[in-house]
């Protein structure tokens, strides 16, 4: 049986540290892994509180995010193979198009 | 939450000598502290061990240069995450965690990053080109934060210091969350898979180089007048017509030509 403050505290260190990764690094690569970062940290969330209760929802709906999150890495990293094909930079400050 | 305001300063400062400190913050998150402390079991220890991999892992990922480094350690957290999940009695999200993210997921950013060719050298040098963003972002980071630590030491002095509800010995696992999965959500789990598939082919369509769009359009007969259904410009007919160089398919449109890259190509970094 574990307290629930230190899942809470996880969470919260898990989504600060994505957040800060993706408002202060420039590289599009390690923004994206911080939203996953980020992600995570509120799946911990969902699943402590699930415990807290005893009610299943909050897994399932931790489920949903985990799909939501595949999804976006996908996209995601399409787009920014797309951006490299003419640009071979990974600076979001010089990315304002996404023609090629 | 506004009495923890209102109480944070001493009502007299004369008096903190000798007298009981007012129950302000500090105290009130000292006292979470002990409690927490208090109640330890070993289930704690091992969570709290996993836990601070996970975070130590995940500031690693937000501060590494080289994307390939970042990426395993992010890798390092989600694995430190999933054994999180199993002290919290999710069971099979702790499995989807391990599979989902830490393979998947993990496998798809290393080969883009390693389909790329990024490298920690190139931006990593060159200064912010707009360097009066960087203030902005750092303190709108430091806003978020402060609401975030107020609204969470705010619930977590108050109420958390628990080990949650009795639940029955198959709590989190496959089956138990299958039922729930296929049950009262299964419009939700019919919807995800949609979206998924959306993800999927929007991957590939956006994920297309030109030199394959250029084939197709080729393929399904258009003419050179009709190229920009295929998001190929006029500049690219001519290309059309000769042979498929990979310097000439790659050579970038002439109104979105900025100039030569960096030596290399290569711009990682920071």
């Amino acid at each position: 049986m574990v307290s629930l403050i230190s899942p809470l505290i996880l969470a919260f260190a898990l989504f600060v540290i994505g957040m800060v990764g993706v408002l202060v690094r420039r590289n599009v690569l390690i923004m994206l892994m911080s939203v996953e970062l980020m992600l995570n940290g509120a799946n911990v969330a969902l699943i402590t509180f699930s415990r807290l209760w005893g009610d299943l929802d909050g897994q399932v709906f931790s489920m949903f995010v985990i799909a939501v999150a595949a999804a976006e890495a996908a996209v995601g990293l399409a787009i920014v193979v797309s951006i490299f094909r003419t640009r071979a930079s990974a600076d979001v400050d010089q990315l304002t198009t996404l023609r090629d | 939450m506004l009495s923890m305001l209102q109480a944070a300063p001493p009502p007299n400062p004369g008096t903190w000598a000798g007298s009981e400190p007012p129950p302000g913050v500090i105290a009130r998150i000292l006292g979470a502290v002990w409690d927490a402390m208090v109640t330890t079991t070993p289930a704690d220890y091992v969570f709290s061990a996993f836990a601070i991999l996970a975070i130590v892992a995940a500031i690693a990922t937000v501060t590494r240069k080289n994307p390939v480094v970042a990426a395993v350690c992010l890798v390092a957290s989600f694995f430190c995450v999933a054994i999180c999940y199993v002290m919290l009695s999710a069971t099979f999200l702790a499995a989807l965690q391990v599979l989902v993210y830490a393979g998947a997921m993990m496998v798809l950013f290393v080969f883009v990053v390693m389909v790329l060719d990024v490298d920690d050298k190139g931006a990593a040098d060159q200064p912010r080109t707009r360097s009066s963003r960087r203030g902005l972002y750092y303190g709108f980071a430091a806003v978020v934060i402060g609401i975030l630590t107020w609204i969470f030491w705010g619930t977590v002095t108050r109420q958390f210091s628990t080990t949650g509800r009795e639940v029955p010995s198959d709590f989190g696992t496959a089956q138990s969350v299958g039922r729930e999965l296929f049950g009262p959500a299964l419009f939700a789990f019919e919807a995800v898979s949609l979206l998924l598939l959306a993800a999927v082919i929007g991957a590939v369509v956006v994920a297309r180089s030109r030199r394959e769009r250029l084939k197709e359009a080729l393929a399904l007969g258009f003419s050179e007048d009709d190229m920009h259904i295929a998001g190929l410009g006029a500049a690219d007919t001519e290309v059309a017509r000769g042979d498929l160089t990979d310097e000439q398919v790659r050579r970038p449109h002439p109104a979105m030509d900025f100039g030569q890259p960096s030596a290399g190509g290569h711009e990682g970094g920071n």
